[in-house]
């Protein structure tokens, strides 16, 4: 389905174009997700070394990959999906190296409310 | 066991029957076959022409292996017994149990042998609140197994059950048509196999890894030994290093690395909490299950603000889960955050590590792990904008209330009984985080290469204990209030948390002569030791989980507290009372026992539901140890400085691990612990409180052999 934006495009070319993510500071390895669109495929693949992160969309072997539909990775773009919960599922099967699997989920937003709710300026706090 | 169920287990993946060996569970009974807290049988029945069996004896052949001899009919037949069956079940991978019949009779039988089997899929937290099932079952026969499956949208998880012996296969089990010649025998092994759906591609392929009981025999031989003229010590060692072992869990991230997982059956997973204070329990005899614990719980910390989950950047896990309820966030425990005191203690536990193994990698590797933490202790702990670390969940459906270690809801209270509101600041947090930060403070300078962030967490932390001591010390009392409530006010019960905060470090030196003599007094100390809350309380309650129970855990800490204030003969009187109860646990301490005095009851009474082996009470065996021979690494040395209980006699140490190689350590028992009684009531001996310095320290080492730490 094409849609006006590309929320999955836009995820990832931000990670590449950000420079070193600190989330990822003590992290190197390679990462492949393949989502699943419909009948296509696609993939995007990332190198990761101490941080940086560099993406394309090769389908190479990698030291761990994610196979996934395409909403669902939207979906944990948005916040609006948790991976571990999605993994338990069946709704994504991750395989390889797992510690790179959870390394990266960390990048993940939380949830738009507890974002809402936390605010700008609070250090992340809930307001009560 | 006492509840006549025996529990054999592998990692996460556990079995409990009845002394048959069956297993029939109902909505809320825990027993069945378990993995990933998901019960994948919840039926498990053996019958010989259609009667169940009878069992004779039961044998535990090691934590993952059990032995069930039995004879057909019930209750007075035996004696007369024909027929002999043997069942012996191992787990792994589900479970595979070799089943055999012996003919005793001078003539052929011919028997129909009949296991039913069926599962509920239940989730564990189902088992314990018996809810209802929302997806379908389809049990199936496939390729000669027998396959019991359960579905939920993507959520697929599965049963194999198969035999090496023929067998007429129908949907709820398997019959076997047997002859069995005079004196003769006959075998098949059972394999039940779990399947986790589309989750099974990443899991760790565990075919063709070494035995489990060569496994457990290098485990055994890598832990120091211990040698004393106390056998009840000795069987009480050997326990916890088995159980130890039993209790390692390996989550599929550490690559065949495990950590220790918190309790049998219910808390067979990660908790933060429990598994960083086993794995500083065990240091000196198990340095690698601190290493696994600090990689693995580093690499889940929190980085995004999540209600549900009550996650926040840089705070560490409270507690993981992986059945139903968990995929479908019907529970929030992928993972749940909501525990206030795992992440200061992550960081203590990282200093405590190098300390003892000199693994200054691991150390530079986590930077970002424990700077996100000791962030996280100012800038999202601090809920009332008061510099202390406090904790109310944001979650009030399904997280949880009380976020320290006394989880209970009414662990926390005023001396009239009544419970504060939230948020809470226990007294016990602070001692952690001043801990954190003046640790952090040493990995800054030493490894981090950072001066100006260690003077700014040493200042912190100094700021921190003034304030500390005076806004939580009960003036009237002469102890630490357990916390302070919204209004600033204090929480003024006196309970055994004031242990912990000698273990931190926080009590200024003149305030600790009068915790102790509070800690040793007749109201907190029963005689096994100090209770969770003291007598006279209001909510005092000596079988009361959190207000009364005495728990080893707890104890080890205290001993190590009164220690490192250079109480060494309180600290000995605290592990004779906890070292002679577990004699009465045949060397498994349970979580918590009955807070009735010694003197009373002659024998500790065990909490009621207590689950055990219990990962931190199977470690306070350990810590006791450390506190008593007076081991602390300093520099490359270890300093030995031994006060043993007289009752000990003597001990030794042999190589220790640690960055030293290995050292022995031996000490012999000079310290009374004898008490004097007035009536029911133990009084204990007033302390000598005097500023002792550790005298006639011992320092030995040993280079020749290397530590097997890196």
């Amino acid at each position: 389905m094409e849609t006006a934006t590309d929320p999955v495009g836009e995820f990832f070319r931000g990670l590449a174009g950000r420079g070193r993510e600190p989330l990822l500071a003590n992290v190197s390895g390679t990462l492949r997700f393949d989502l699943i669109d419909e009948e296509a495929v696609e993939h995007w693949y990332l190198t990761v070394k101490n941080g940086d992160v560099a993406v394309s969309r090769s389908d190479a072997e990698a030291d761990a990959v994610v196979r996934t539909v395409k909403v669902v990775f939207e979906g944990m773009t948005a916040g609006k999906v948790n991976a571990m919960a999605a993994a338990l599922r069946g709704a994504l099967v991750p395989r390889g190296n797992l510690a790179l699997v959870v390394s990266f989920q960390r990048l993940f937003p939380g949830p738009a409310v507890s974002r809402a709710k936390a605010g700008p300026g609070s250090g992340g706090r809930s307001t009560r | 066991m006492t509840d006549g169920l025996v529990r054999i287990l592998e990692g996460n993946t556990f079995v409990v029957s009845d002394k048959r060996g069956d297993i029939e569970a109902s909505a809320t009974d825990p027993t069945g076959l378990f993995s990933f807290d998901t019960r994948f049988l919840s039926k498990w029945v053996l019958t010989v022409n259609g009667q169940r069996l009878n069992a004779l004896s039961t044998d535990d052949l090691h934590y993952f292996e059990a032995r069930f001899f039995l004879v057909p009919g019930t209750g007075t037949v035996y004696v007369d017994a024909k027929l002999s069956v043997i069942r012996v079940r191992a787990v792994g991978d589900g479970f595979h149990e070799e089943l055999s019949i012996l003919n005793h009779e001078n003539k052929p039988v011919e028997l129909q042998v009949r296991i039913d089997a069926s599962s509920d899929f239940a989730d564990l937290f189902e088992v314990k609140d018996a809810l209802k099932k929302k997806g379908t079952y389809r049990n199936r026969i496939e390729s000669g197994r027998l396959v019991l499956g359960y579905q939920r949208e993507t959520y697929e998880r599965a049963t194999l059950i198969s035999a090496t012996k023929p067998a007429e296969i129908d949907e709820n089990g398997l019959v076997f048509k047997v002859r069995i010649e005079p004196h003769g025998q006959w075998m098949t092994e059972l394999h039940v196999v779990t399947d986790m759906g589309a989750l099974e591609a990443a899991l760790p392929d565990t075919r063709g890894r070494p035995s489990m009981a060569r496994g457990l025999q290098k485990w055994i031989g890598k832990a120091p030994q211990l040698e004393s003229s106390a056998e009840s010590l000795k069987t009480t060692y050997q326990r916890s290093i088995v159980d130890l072992a039993a209790l390692r869990f390996s989550p599929a991230l550490a690559a065949g690395d495990s950590l220790p997982a918190a309790g049998l059956p219910w808390f067979m997973t990660m908790f933060g909490r429990d598994s960083i204070f086993t794995s500083l329990q065990a240091l000196p005899f198990m340095p690698e299950l601190a290493a696994t614990t600090l990689r693995v719980l580093g690499t889940w910390q929190g980085s995004r603000v999540d209600d549900f989950r009550d996650e926040d950047p840089g705070r560490i896990l409270h507690e993981m889960r992986y059945g139903e309820m968990t995929a479908f966030e019907e529970r929030p425990h992928s993972p749940y955050y909501g525990s206030a005191d795992a992440t200061p203690l992550y960081v203590v536990l990282m200093d405590e590590y190098e300390r003892w193994t000199g693994d200054s990698k691991l150390v530079r590797d986590f930077e970002p792990q424990a700077r996100a933490a000791l962030n996280w202790i100012g800038e999202y702990a601090d809920l009332q904008r008061n510099g202390y670390l406090s904790y109310q969940r944001r979650n009030e459906e399904t997280g949880l209330e009380n976020q320290c270690w006394k989880d209970s809801w009414d662990s926390v209270s005023y001396h009239d009984g009544t419970l504060p509101g939230f948020p809470r600041a226990t007294c016990e947090l602070q001692g952690y985080a001043y801990d954190a930060k003046v640790r952090g403070a040493r990995l800054a300078r030493h490894f981090w290469r950072a001066p100006e962030f260690a003077d700014k967490l040493e200042k912190e932390a100094a700021h921190l204990k003034r304030r500390f001591n005076r806004d939580f010390w009960v003036e009237d009392h002469g102890y630490f209030a357990v916390a302070l409530d919204t209004d600033g006010r204090q929480v003024d019960s006196l309970t055994s948390n004031i242990g912990h905060l000698l273990w931190s470090g926080i009590v200024e030196k003149s305030k600790a002569r009068s915790v102790v003599r509070h800690l040793m007094s007749a109201r907190l100390f029963s005689g096994w030791g100090v209770r969770t809350l003291a007598e006279g309380e209001g909510r005092y309650n000596p079988i009361g989980y959190h207000v009364g129970t005495v728990w080893p855990f707890d104890n080890s800490i205290i001993a190590w507290g009164l220690r490192k204030y250079g109480f060494k003969d309180e600290a000995a009187r605290v592990a004779e009372g906890i070292l002679g109860a577990a004699q009465y646990f045949d060397g498994c301490l349970p979580e918590a026992f009955g807070g009735y005095p010694r003197q009373m009851t002659k024998y500790p009474v065990q909490y009621p539901t207590a689950c055990s082996p219990q990962a931190w009470s199977t470690g306070a065996p350990l810590l006791l140890l450390r506190a008593i021979l007076g081991l602390e690494p300093v520099g490359d040395n270890l300093v030995v400085d031994p006060a043993l209980p007289i009752s000990v006699g003597w001990l030794e140490l042999l190589d220790i691990p640690g960055r030293w190689g290995r050292i022995d350590a031996f000490g012999r028992g000079r310290v009374d612990t004898s008490f004097r009684y007035h009536g029911q009531r133990v009084v204990a001996t007033e302390p000598e409180l005097a500023g002792r310095e550790a005298a006639g320290r011992l320092i030995r080492q040993r280079t020749s052999r290397p530590a097997d730490q890196a």
